[in-house]
């Protein structure tokens, strides 16, 4: 199964795929996380995380760019956060895929798909601000936005978290 | 507890007031923390919380606290942090700070609704 978990800043989006992945049994459980960090609040922002993945038995994999090349075991159930992260990586670090960050990502979910037993995707909802940005920032907002909506075509589940409260945009029994 | 989220001008004071025309209410960006307390129902809470951050006033307690002193207040706040991530650090502290008052409170809420182009659309009610 393939869920796609999507929220604001501090809707409680990775508490709910934390308590997601924890509900679909036990199983051997992958944490690919995706921040690079380079300043003191990205250390702070992933000390959280740790500490709410703590107890739940979670190993983790850092993945910067290169998705479809992560060793994920087939009984593993994957969770993916953050994929905004992941999309920045792919388009401004050195070894990403720059103008194929789409191509690159959606391969790797695909894979991800294919090899795990199931797999949750914490994206973010960064496209509401109405704001003209700088032409760099709009190819950013564009790619993510494909990548958000092939994923959730892909998935059997999509959900939008409001403030810890699940908002289904697609559920597995309306599924095509 | 009752909570009102939504976009900047959705109609969510508006909703709020049709659904409780006898309720008093406190403006979020001109109150003391006594009179949130005392509060029947707030408006604008939001600007409650970044006037407490501009302050220097910790809100990690602030939840818990409006559970413990008004368990039955009615909180219409905006919804922020859906745009993207802002160069400005107290921009970016204060709309993470909401998110985590508000989903703190909404799990306490009984009832949450969702206010957009002045439609309100109940996500939560137990």
């Amino acid at each position: 199964m393939l869920i796609l978990v999507t929220g604001g800043s501090g809707s409680g989006k990775s508490a709910f795929a934390e308590d997601r992945v924890l509900s679909l049994g036990e199983a051997k459980r992958i944490y690919i996380a995706t921040m690079h960090p380079f300043d003191q609040e990205s250390f702070k922002r992933i000390e959280r995380h740790r500490k709410m993945r703590a107890g739940k038995g979670f190993d983790t994999v850092e993945c910067y760019t290169g998705l479809k090349d992560v060793k994920i075991s087939e009984d593993s159930v994957v969770l993916l956060e953050c994929m905004s992260n992941l999309t920045a990586n792919e388009m401004f670090e050195e070894n990403g895929a720059h103008q194929k960050t789409v191509e690159e990502i959606l391969a790797g979910v695909q894979r991800l798909k294919e090899t795990a037993r199931h797999v949750v995707i914490v994206t973010n909802e960064i496209f509401s601000d109405g704001v003209t940005f700088e032409e760099e920032m709009n190819i950013y907002l564009k790619y993510l936005g494909e990548i958000n909506q092939a994923v959730a075509k892909m998935a059997d589940e999509a959900v939008e978290v409001v403030y810890g409260i699940p908002v289904y945009l697609k559920k597995m029994d309306n599924n095509k | 507890m009752e909570m009102i989220i939504g976009g900047a001008y959705q109609g969510k004071t508006e909703y709020a007031k049709k659904e409780y025309p006898d309720l008093i209410w406190g403006e979020g960006s001109s109150l003391s923390r006594e009179e949130l307390f005392a509060a029947e129902g707030v408006l604008n809470f939001h600007e409650f919380i970044r006037r407490e951050i501009k302050a220097g006033r910790e809100v990690s307690d602030l939840a818990e606290a409006l559970i413990r002193k008004n368990p039955k207040v009615v909180l219409v706040s905006q919804e922020v942090g859906y745009g993207v991530v802002p160069i400005d650090a107290f921009d970016r502290k204060y709309r993470e700070a909401v998110g985590r008052v508000c989903t703190r409170l909404a799990a306490y809420s009984h009832k949450v609704t969702r206010v957009a182009c002045g439609i309100g659309m109940v996500i939560k009610n137990d």
